[in-house]
Order: structure tokens, then sequence, then C-alpha cells
């Protein structure tokens, strides 16, 4: 599966929860939800599987706690047919290869370095913001007790973290100068994952169906 | 727009999905997952402010996909503190908090229709309970999910708000004048690192 072209993967993955969407709960959102959970046990029970039913199970509680019964199978069928091809996706898709697919079908540099300065820049910031908390601690800081302790804490260790930051955007858009980024330019990917005109005609027969699902559904079901 | 504001938007994304470590370390019922986002909007404008909010539903949804479709509150949040960086209204606390009440109001009223359409009202445990508290006090289904958005998002976007306000005041000036609405935002004149009254 992680062998097929980008596109293909996002196509499947998004039009799965579309169906469980446009079909009638609970009946006709079972199929989509079991294709998107048996594609994540295929991926891997424990890597997958399991992440993508433990982030579906609270969903199902507050569901029950809510609406009872039925409201829960109806709203929650729909959830795990999102939440599983989402899982899914991730596991099956690097992000390094959607860039490279983006690039290949002639999105400008701009938006690949967008996406890929993203997924690089979050863990960096998140240990950063983990130093910051335990630097503070070390100085004496409390972030417990009182309301109003928790909120200067909150400053105390947010306006670093936001500063610094923004302090970074300088040395970026500097690098990003000197690497000739700009708007229009297109760069030649290094590595195009293939793609095959059974694959395109495989994403447009996904989006077929849900337009088809949709008409049904709007038309003759009312 | 600038090779700055490209920039710019990675790490706006990068502080909206950061400050969760800061909350847990502090304990306070919020969320500052619009942080960077009102920032960029204050700092750049709309498109940036857009691009950081739409980029952060598509990360965050790469851990929990259940936060993609939030995507279009991420939106009018951008276009709220784009406004309210031109009227100036980050320009003191006593200023900033109110405006961020205000889009606490209006984050509840856009994402209500989601989270009930979509979630069933069980974005969160909190929200849940919220939700089910309306429930209990006479209130319609979308009303009591109104409610359990409103007071989760009410008090987080004001002190979003105020934490924006605080970063840009204690921005230096040099370093404030080079993004295009940063100056205008605190009133036209950067106080160095004093912070707002």
């Amino acid at each position: 599966m992680s062998r097929l072209h980008p596109f293909t993967l996002l196509a499947l993955a998004a039009s799965l929860p579309l169906l469980a969407w446009i079909l009638p709960a609970p009946g006709g959102a079972l199929a989509p939800a079991c294709v998107a959970l048996l594609l994540a046990a295929a991926a891997g029970p424990r890597r997958v599987l399991l992440p993508a039913l433990l982030t579906a199970a609270p969903f199902w509680l507050f569901l029950f706690i809510l609406h009872g019964v039925t409201g829960m199978t109806a709203y929650g069928v729909r959830l795990t047919a999102m939440i599983a091809s989402f899982v899914w996706l991730v596991a099956v898709l690097p992000p390094a290869r959607l860039v490279e697919a983006m690039v290949a079908a002639g999105w400008g540099a701009p938006s690949a370095y967008l996406f890929a300065a993203t997924l690089s820049a979050v863990p960096v910031l998140r240990q950063r913001a983990r130093r910051i908390v335990e630097a503070q601690r070390c100085r004496g800081l409390s972030s417990r007790g009182s309301p109003a302790a928790r909120f200067r804490a909150l400053r105390a260790l947010a306006l670093p973290l936001v500063l610094s930051a923004l302090h970074e955007v300088d040395e970026r858009a500097l690098a990003l100068e000197s690497r000739g980024l700009a708007a229009g330019h297109r760069r030649t990917p290094l590595a195009p994952p293939p793609d095959s005109p059974a694959q395109r005609s495989a994403r447009w027969g996904l989006v077929l169906a849900c337009v088809l699902a949709l008409a049904w559904r709007l038309v003759w079901r009312g | 727009m600038s090779i700055r504001l490209l920039a710019l938007i990675p790490v706006a994304v990068a502080i909206n999905l950061a400050l969760s470590a800061v909350v847990d370390a502090t304990g306070l019922p919020l969320f500052l997952d619009t942080v960077g986002t009102i920032l960029a909007s204050a700092l750049a404008g709309p498109v940036v402010g857009i691009g950081t909010g739409a980029l952060t539903s598509l990360t965050n949804s790469l851990r929990n996909p259940t936060f993609l479709p939030f995507v279009a509150v991420q939106v009018i949040v951008a276009l709220y503190a784009w406004g309210a960086a031109r009227a100036g209204l980050f320009r003191s606390f006593r200023v900033a908090v109110p405006t961020g009440l205000g889009l606490g109001i209006i984050a509840a009223a856009a994402s209500t229709p989601i989270s009930y359409g979509i979630f069933g009202c069980s974005t969160s445990g909190g929200v849940t309970i919220m939700t089910a508290l309306g429930r209990s006090l006479g209130l319609s289904p979308l009303g009591a999910c109104f409610f359990g958005s409103f007071i989760s998002d009410f008090g987080d976007k004001a002190v979003s708000f105020a934490l924006v306000a605080t970063v840009l005041h204690a921005l230096p000036r040099r370093t404030a004048a080079r993004f295009p609405l940063a100056l205008r935002a605190i009133g036209g004149g950067g106080r160095g690192a004093a912070g707002p009254a």
C-alpha cells in the first residue's frame, strides 16, 4: 500500500470519511468504516490499528453520555471511519514523499517549503518548550498553586518561547534568500513518486463515487 | 509574499502546537492553540494568518484527525485578529482582553455547527461535560453544544489575546518594524520591553 502514489493514498483517506458522512448512518457508514479499519489493520495491528481505536474510544464514551446508544452508533461509526483513515494515512505516507509528489505535480517551491518546514519546526519548538519549563523550574518558578500564580508562570514560560521563535524568523528568511527561494520558481524533484494511469483512474473513480453518493443522498433519498 | 513572511508561517504554526507543553506545565484549562495564528495576523496580515491557521489544522490532524474540520475556526480567528491589529486593539490589556472575549464568542459560534454536525458535541471531555450540563439546564441540543464550546473557548481566546499583546510589546522595536502590522497593532508606538498597561 505504501508504494502507491501519495495522491492515491490521500484520495483514499479522504473519500472513506466523506462516504461515511454522506451515506446514511449507521448501516451505510459501516462499510467505509470497516474498509478504514481493515486498511489500518493491514498497515500494522499494533502500530496503526491500536492507536486508531484508542483515539476513537473516548468519542464513543462521550457520545454515549450525550446521545445514548442510537446516537453513539450513528456518530461513532462515522468518526471511527475518519480517525482510522487518517491514522492509516499518516502511517503509510511519509511527509517527505508527499512533498516530492507536490513538487513533481507543479506546486511551487514556497508551498513545498511551508509543508516541510512546519513538520520539522514543530518537534524542535516542542523540545524547546520543555527545556524552558525545566530551566524556569530550576530557577525556582512554581507553575502550580493559585490561578494567579499559574497565570504568572504561564507568562514566564510562554514569553521566552514565542520571542525566541520570532527571532528565528530572520535566520530562516536569510537562509531561504541565500538559496534563491521565491514565488513562481519550480524545483526539480530528486525522486518523484511513480504514478500510473491506473492510479489516476482510481483517484477519479473515488471522486466520482463520492459525487454519486452525494447525488443519491440528496436527490433520491431526500 | 515576502520571504520573511513566508518564513513566519511555519514558526507561527510551531508556536500554536508547542504552547500545549507550557499549558500542561501550569495545569490551566486552556488550549492556546491559536496564539500563533493571532500573532501571525497581528504581525503580517490575513494571508499569513490564514496560512498559519490552515497549516495548524493540517499538522494537528496528523496527530489527531479530529482537528481538521475546525480549520474554518482558525480562518475566522486569523481574520478577527487582523481586524483587531488594524484597529490597534493590542495596545493594552484593557483593550486586548475584551477583544479576546469577543473572539471567544465568535469562535464558539463558528465551532458549534462543526462540533454538533460532525462530532455530536463530543470533541473533548470538558466540552462533553459542559454540553451535558447545558442539556440538564434545559437548553436545546444545539444550544447546549454552543454552551459547551463557549465555556471552553471564552477564557482561552482572552488569554491568547493577552499573551499576543505581551509578545508584541516585548518585541524590540527594530524587530517589530520588520513586520507590516506590528507597530500599528500596539497603537503606533512600541515601548520596547515594557508590558502592556
